[in-house]
């Protein structure tokens, strides 16, 4: 089974720090694989290991993009593609699956494309069903449970109060949430030979043809939310301090 | 707490260069991602007595982190054992009784690669490296820690094997350990022994458990009694011991110095997130320049520690004398972990001094001033290495 899962490098939302006016400090931030696509390389590996095959990290993104190649390549990926976009010449999300899907067709048969349910940072969610667009593929969204079987993909999806039972022919692409499954931890010597590992990077200008769509949906802005901490102190006896603690949040309406 | 930052990044391009600092990066950065979330949440019960060691050690071991520094052929990474002493530092911070466990475990496998015949090497190491065996180190005696040269503990050759008698103190991992790397005096000097845990010769005392600190790892007595072993347990030549223990404590005191680097950014760590918070005088403490005095002294101290014990670790790895600069770096190190400790105990004031969160950190420091050297005999070596120097 040829697999190919797509993977963003996104900013580590856990080092973000903003500036006085509230805007986040994107220059020289920590980058990392995005927290949902663990989910993603997990269940691409984990179908590679029952179906055999191969799996296949791709992503855009600029040159900070090879750590999160890396690191999915560590969990269990076979051989990787980078699509090079540096900003300011980054495409929007319509451009990123139109270049995610240019590179998948080169790389010939693909059985089944993952992805997650959305980056860490933006969380849009776009990408995923553009690229099955663009690669005419069904679309399977938010899979908690994937099982893969003679040429078909079975997802369960779930809702609030119940679930939704998927099934399309493969090849398809479906989008996991992190109830899916629980990402391994790659061991040091996996990350090791992961490093030493050839990433076949690929221009957007080889990849762009007269069919590419002129969206230019624009991020105006981004403000990042500050909430100021309480610290309240409660002081006395266990049974003191748990009245007061329960005075405290009903004063703030939490119970 | 981040374990691995922009701080050892730098660290990492400078002593290693850019392109090897991206791939060792990447290694200690996917470690302290394992050590967060799976290691340094046990480590409080730890300290508390209510988890066990075996369940964040086996997280290393699984991790790799022992076949870091030695040779691919029985089951190593054959990196620097400078990326093996910054995993050590990252792994201090997450877990300090885990790390230290690990660490003289791991200078048991240092002894069998360096010293062991291939036969001890093809039986011993793969399973050292990968934790299907767990080591301990037995130097130390009831009467003889520093002055490990008078040890009591005798290995007599009758003829046809070697039988040892004495006693072994304060020996990490001890009773559950599978192999024991004994240390005594032979006919020829002294030599060192691997012995099995299994064997009935060797009896581990009670644990002792009124430890000021790192109570997460077993410590207890180990009497070796008409402990009869076969030639091929001794390690290296009959003789050779002293030297063999000498050597291999130069490099894990680096270990434990990095160890201790680690045990110092836990407790500044939470030290400064309380600072930014606290607030006394309508300030924070943070901005009182007090505080202020103490963070420095520790980010300085802290990466000074770091950066000698890092350079002397540089000098093993290119095959240099590095003996003194080890013995610095883990004074240094060791110490300057019990001053930061303690300025984090008076920065949380009250709360640091009640609260084996905090104050663990300086009780786990404290044993490293003492072990694997003392200070005070590390200054004696320092001292005589200077002088024959300048002679």
């Amino acid at each position: 089974m040829n697999i190919v899962v797509l993977v963003k490098s996104a900013v580590d939302e856990a080092e973000l720090r903003a500036d006085t006016a509230g805007h986040p400090v994107l220059k020289g931030a920590a980058t990392k694989m995005s927290n949902f696509d663990m989910n993603g390389v997990e269940e691409a590996v984990k179908q590679k290991e029952s179906n055999g095959g191969t799996v296949i990290v791709v992503t855009l993104g600029g040159a900070e993009a090879k750590k999160a190649i890396k690191e999915a390549m560590a969990m269990g990926g076979t051989r990787a593609v980078h699509v090079l976009a540096e900003p300011p010449d980054a495409p929007d999300s319509l451009g990123t699956a139109y270049f995610l899907a240019k590179a998948i067709k080169r790389l010939g048969e693909v059985d089944l494309v993952v992805c997650s349910e959305g980056a860490s940072d933006t969380y849009q969610g776009q990408v995923g069903a553009m690229v099955a667009e663009f690669l005419d593929m069904p679309f399977l969204a938010y899979a908690k449970k994937v099982e893969t079987e003679a040429g078909r993909i079975k997802c369960e999806q779930g809702f609030e109060g119940g679930v939704r039972v998927l099934e399309a022919k493969l090849p398809a692409v479906v989008s996991v949430v992190s109830e899916a499954n629980v990402p391994r931890y790659p061991t040091l010597l996996q990350v090791m030979v992961a490093g030493r590992k050839a990433i076949e990077d690929i221009t957007m200008a080889s990849l762009k043809g007269d069919d590419y769509p002129e969206t230019g949906m624009e991020v105006l802005d981004i403000t990042l939310q500050s909430a100021n901490r309480k610290r309240v102190l409660l002081d006395g006896s266990p049974e003191e301090a748990s009245r007061k603690l329960v005075e405290a949040l009903r004063r703030e309406g939490v119970l | 707490m981040k374990l691995f930052g922009a701080e050892q990044e730098r660290v990492l391009g400078s002593l290693y260069g850019a392109e090897a600092a991206e791939v060792y990066g990447a290694l200690l950065r996917s470690l302290s991602v394992v050590l967060e979330e799976k290691v340094a949440p046990l480590s409080l019960a730890l300290d508390q007595g209510k988890e066990e060691i075996d369940k964040p050690r086996r997280v290393l071991f699984e991790q790799g982190v022992c076949k870091l520094p030695h040779a691919s052929e029985f089951g190593g990474m054959g990196l620097p054992f400078g990326v093996y002493a910054l995993a050590m530092e990252l792994a201090g911070a997450a877990d300090a009784s885990t790390a230290m466990s690990l660490g003289i475990h791991n200078t048991v496998a240092d002894a069998v690669e360096r010293f062991g015949s291939p036969e001890q090497k093809k039986r011993l190491l793969p399973a050292l490296l990968s934790g299907k065996k767990l080591a301990a180190f037995a130097l130390t005696e009831p009467s003889s820690g520093s002055d490990a040269r008078a040890m009591h503990t005798s290995a007599v050759w009758d003829g046809s094997q070697y039988v040892i008698d004495g006693s072994k103190m304060f020996i990490t991992n001890a009773g559950e350990a599978d192999v024991y790397l004994v240390f005594a005096a032979t006919a020829t000097g002294h030599g060192a022994f691997l012995v099995e845990g299994a064997n009935p010769g060797l009896k581990v005392g009670r644990a002792l458990k009124e430890k000021l600190g790192m109570r997460g790892s077993r410590t207890a007595e180990v009497r070796l009694v008409k402990c009869q072993v076969s030639a091929d347990a001794l390690l290296g030549k009959e003789g050779a011991g002293f030297e063999q223990a000498k050597q291999l404590l130069d490099s894990s005191r680096i270990v434990m110095g990095m160890i201790c680097v680690g045990i110092a950014r836990a407790a500044y760590g939470k030290a400064l997130a309380y600072a930014k918070g606290r607030e006394l005088f309508r300030k924070k403490l943070a901005d009182m320049q007090l505080t202020r005095e103490k963070l420095a002294a520790a980010a300085i101290e802290t990466s000074a520690a770091r950066l000698l014990c890092m350079h002397a670790a540089r000098l093993k790895e290119a095959g240099k004398p590095f003996s003194s600069e080890a013995a610095q770096g883990k004074v240094l190190a060791t110490e300057m972990a019990v001053r930061t400790c303690d300025a984090a105990v008076q920065l949380f004031g009250g709360y640091g001094y009640t609260s084996d969160d905090v104050h663990r950190h300086l009780r786990d420091a404290r044993l490293l001033t003492i072990g694997e050297g003392a200070s005070e005999v590390l200054r004696m070596l320092i001292a005589s290495q200077e002088l024959e120097r300048e002679s």
